[in-house]
């Protein structure tokens, strides 16, 4: 089946969990990497790797800061990543109403 | 593409489960969350009755000390265990939730503060067991506004309404005398989370 209107940023398995997870955070929240990894059972270093890709595309933020001496990231949804995730789900549920 | 191509229904299926861990996860478990505070009011309001009587007459050889130790030391507890599960079970979120969620536990600690301070005041002033009586109902009232800021903040209807069901519970007994007061707090309020605590875990 053809699928040329889905965002091929969000239309990979790995990437549509990790936006989901962050899409079901409040507005305005940012969660810890190792929370996410936890939530999505991924790999830093392939957890790592989608975060960029989605970085890239201007989905999501990445903060990097320090809690004392210890560095931690922070992992967040933008607001055009939370556009894009609506549209993706939009575009998925007219796909599925198309098939039945 | 990173992995093999998913049909649009097993796409659809893996963000509806993804949301819904999700949401599990950030949300503490509702019935560690009232479930606690409902044993301990049982419990501690219900060793004030015996220790009141409904006609003036004790039902048990309880001092009110003993009444308010159990009372305290069942609170102790509760807020203890809710400490430890949120400490446990979190996945630490920072941002605007996290302010929500300080401003409210700081509301708590300086509601109850304050409390404390006014009826220091006027507890010399009035008999023994109306005493009790003031320092129960005006606690339970702070208890109940904040249950409904609570559910306002966070726009949750349970929450809300238990607020409401114990800012009326609170003020019929208070009217009734401390013996009613201590009855009916113990069985409608401390029941009245514990059964919700029940309920929301099992709609969970």
């Amino acid at each position: 089946m053809s699928v040329p209107d889905l965002d091929p940023v969000i239309h990979a398995q790995a990437r549509l969990r990790v936006v989901a997870t962050l899409n079901a955070l409040c507005e305005g929240d940012q969660i810890a990497f190792p929370g996410l990894k936890d939530l999505l059972g991924m790999t830093a270093g392939n957890l790592s790797v989608h975060l960029t890709k989605l970085e890239d595309a201007g989905y999501v933020e990445i903060t990097k800061t320090h809690k004392g001496r210890t560095p931690v990231t922070y992992v967040a949804l933008t607001r055009r990543g939370r556009l894009a995730f609506e549209e993706y789900t939009v575009a998925i549920r007219a796909l599925l109403g198309g098939e039945q | 593409m990173d992995e093999e191509d998913l049909s649009p229904a097993e796409m659809m299926r893996l963000i509806e489960e993804q949301s819904a861990a999700t949401a599990r996860r950030l949300q503490p478990d509702p019935l560690l969350l009232y479930a606690p505070w409902g044993i301990a009011w049982m419990v501690g309001f219900g060793a004030f009755f015996l220790s009141y009587g409904l006609d003036g007459r004790p039902l048990a050889p309880i001092s009110w000390q003993l009444a308010l130790s159990i009372l305290f030391g069942g609170q102790l507890l509760a807020g203890a265990f809710l400490f430890w599960t949120a400490r446990s079970g979190g996945v630490q979120v920072r941002g605007e939730s996290a302010q929500r969620g300080m401003m409210y536990g700081y509301s708590w600690f300086v509601g109850m503060m304050s409390m404390s301070l006014i009826m220091s005041h006027f507890a010399p002033l009035l008999p023994r067991e109306q005493v009790g009586l003031l320092y129960a109902s005006v606690s339970l009232l702070v208890v109940a506004v904040l249950y409904m800021a609570g559910g306002a903040v966070w726009r949750e209807w349970p929450m809300f309404l238990i607020g409401v069901w114990v800012a009326v519970v609170n003020a019929v007994g208070a009217m009734l005398g401390p013996g009613w007061h201590s009855l009916l707090v113990s069985l409608l309020v401390g029941g009245g989370f514990f059964v919700t605590g029940i309920v929301l875990r099992r709609r969970g």
